[in-house]
C-alpha cells in the first residue's frame, strides 16, 4: 500500500525454490500466524499513518466527506490507486476513467498475486481469496520473506493486512478532518501533493533498475499531446498504456 | 458525514477493480504462465501512469509547479525520504504562489 513500495523492490516474482516441495501440501492457516502477521505489520505504522493522512487531506480538497473518504480507504485499500484516481476526480465523475486509472495503478497486484499461487493454492477458497483482499506492496513482501524463511502459515498475510487496514482507515479519517478544516487547498499547495508524491516516488523507480526511463518518458509525452487534443482525464490512460507497451517492448528487446 | 450516491458507486467500482487485480493474478496462474513480456509490461504500468499524470501538470503549470517538481526530485535524491521531499515541494509551491 505505501507508495514507496509501489513496485516490489527487487523481490523475485518466482515462487521461492526452497519451498517448491510444499506446493502439494496444504499450508497451515492458524490464529497464531494471523496474530504474528498483525504484530509484524506494526513496523509499517509510521508510513501508513502519513500516507493515509495525506490521502485524507487530498480527499477533503476534492470535496469528499469523512464518510466517503473512510469508505474509499476501507474498500479500495490501495494507496497509489486512491491518490491517482483523485487526480481524475471531477463533476460529474468520470467513472470509466477512474476505474481504468485504478486498474493501471494496481496492475502490479496481478504479478504479486501470481507469486503467491504456489503457497496459497492448496488452501480453501475463502482463505486464499480472503487473504488476497489484504495484499498490499509492503505486506506482500513481508509475507514472502516470512515464507522463504521457512514459515508456511498462510494466515500471516491476512494478519498483516488486518492491522494495516485499521491504521489506514484511521489515518484517512484524521487527514480528511484536518483537510476540511484547513480551507483553500490551492493557497497551501495541497493540490500539488499528488504531483510531489509521484515525482519523489518516480526517483525511487530509477534506483530499482529495469525499464523505467522509457515508460516514464513515453507516458509524459503521450499524456501532454492527448490532453491538448482530447478533453477529460483520458490523457492519463493513453499515456499509461503507451508507456507500458513501450516499456514491455523495449525490455524484451534488450533481454 | 454526507454520502453522495455517485461517489459511492465510484468507490464500489474502484474496490471491485482493485480486488480483481489482487485476485486475478492468483486465479490466472492456474491457466496461463506469465511471460517475461507480460511481466515487463505490467511492471512498467505504474511509472508510465505517474509520467502521464506529471507531464500535463508540468506542461500546464507555471514557475511554482516547475520549481516544485524540481524540489521534489532533488530533495528525494538527496534525502531518500518522500516525506521530506513532498513537504519541501509543497512549501515551495505555496511560497511561490504567495509571492
Amino acid at each position: 500500500m505505501p507508495l514507496r513500495r509501489l513496485v516490489c523492490r527487487g523481490a523475485s516474482l518466482q515462487p521461492p525454490v526452497a519451498n517448491m516441495s510444499d506446493t502439494a501440501q496444504r499450508p497451515s492457516f492458524t490464529w497464531l500466524g494471523f496474530r504474528l502477521g498483525a504484530r509484524a505489520a506494526l513496523v509499517l505504522l509510521p508510513t501508513l499513518l502519513l500516507y493515509g493522512f495525506a490521502f485524507g487531506v487530498m480527499a477533503a480538497a476534492k470535496g469528499l466527506s469523512s464518510l466517503e473518504a473512510v469508505l474509499f480507504s476501507g474498500l479500495v485499500y490501495a494507496g497509489g490507486a486512491q491518490m491517482a484516481s483523485l487526480q481524475a476526480w471531477s463533476d460529474p465523475l468520470p467513472l470509466l476513467a477512474i476505474c481504468l486509472t485504478t486498474a493501471a495503478m494496481n496492475a502490479r497486484y496481478l504479478l504479486m498475486g501470481a507469486t503467491l499461487h504456489a503457497w496459497f493454492a492448496p488452501l480453501p477458497a475463502w482463505q486464499s481469496y480472503g487473504s488476497l483482499f489484504a495484499m498490499g506492496d509492503a505486506n506482500w513482501a513481508m509475507a514472502l520473506r516470512h515464507h522463504r524463511a521457512g514459515f508456511s502459515d498462510a494466515a500471516y498475510l491476512a494478519g498483516t493486512g488486518f492491522s494495516m487496514w485499521f491504521v489506514w482507515i484511521g489515518a484517512t479519517f484524521a487527514g480528511q478532518l484536518f483537510g476540511a478544516l484547513m480551507g483553500d487547498p490551492q493557497r497551501l499547495g495541497i493540490d500539488f501533493l499528488l504531483a510531489a508524491f509521484f515525482a519523489a516516488v518516480s526517483v525511487t523507480f530509477f534506483r530499482q533498475g529495469g525499464a523505467t526511463a522509457v515508460p516514464l518518458v513515453v507516458g509524459v509525452v503521450v499524456a501532454i499531446v492527448v490532453q491538448a487534443l482530447v478533453p477529460g482525464p483520458w490523457y492519463m490512460m493513453c499515456g499509461a498504456l503507451a508507456g507500458c507497451i513501450a516499456g514491455g517492448l523495449t525490455s524484451v528487446a534488450r533481454s | 458525514m454526507s454520502l453522495d450516491p455517485e461517489v459511492l458507486v465510484a468507490i464500489l467500482l474502484m474496490a471491485l477493480t482493485t480486488y480483481l487485480c489482487r485476485a486475478g493474478g492468483f486465479f490466472l496462474m492456474r491457466f496461463v504462465p506469465i511471460t517475461p513480456r507480460v511481466e515487463a509490461t505490467l511492471r512498467a504500468l505504474p511509472i508510465a501512469l505517474m509520467g502521464a499524470i506529471l507531464g500535463p501538470i508540468a506542461w500546464n503549470g507555471g514557475p511554482a509547479e516547475w520549481v516544485g517538481l524540481l524540489v521534489a526530485i532533488v530533495a528525494m535524491r538527496l534525502s531518500n525520504n518522500e516525506f521530506i521531499a513532498v513537504l519541501l515541494a509543497i512549501a515551495t509551491v505555496a511560497g511561490i504562489r504567495a509571492v
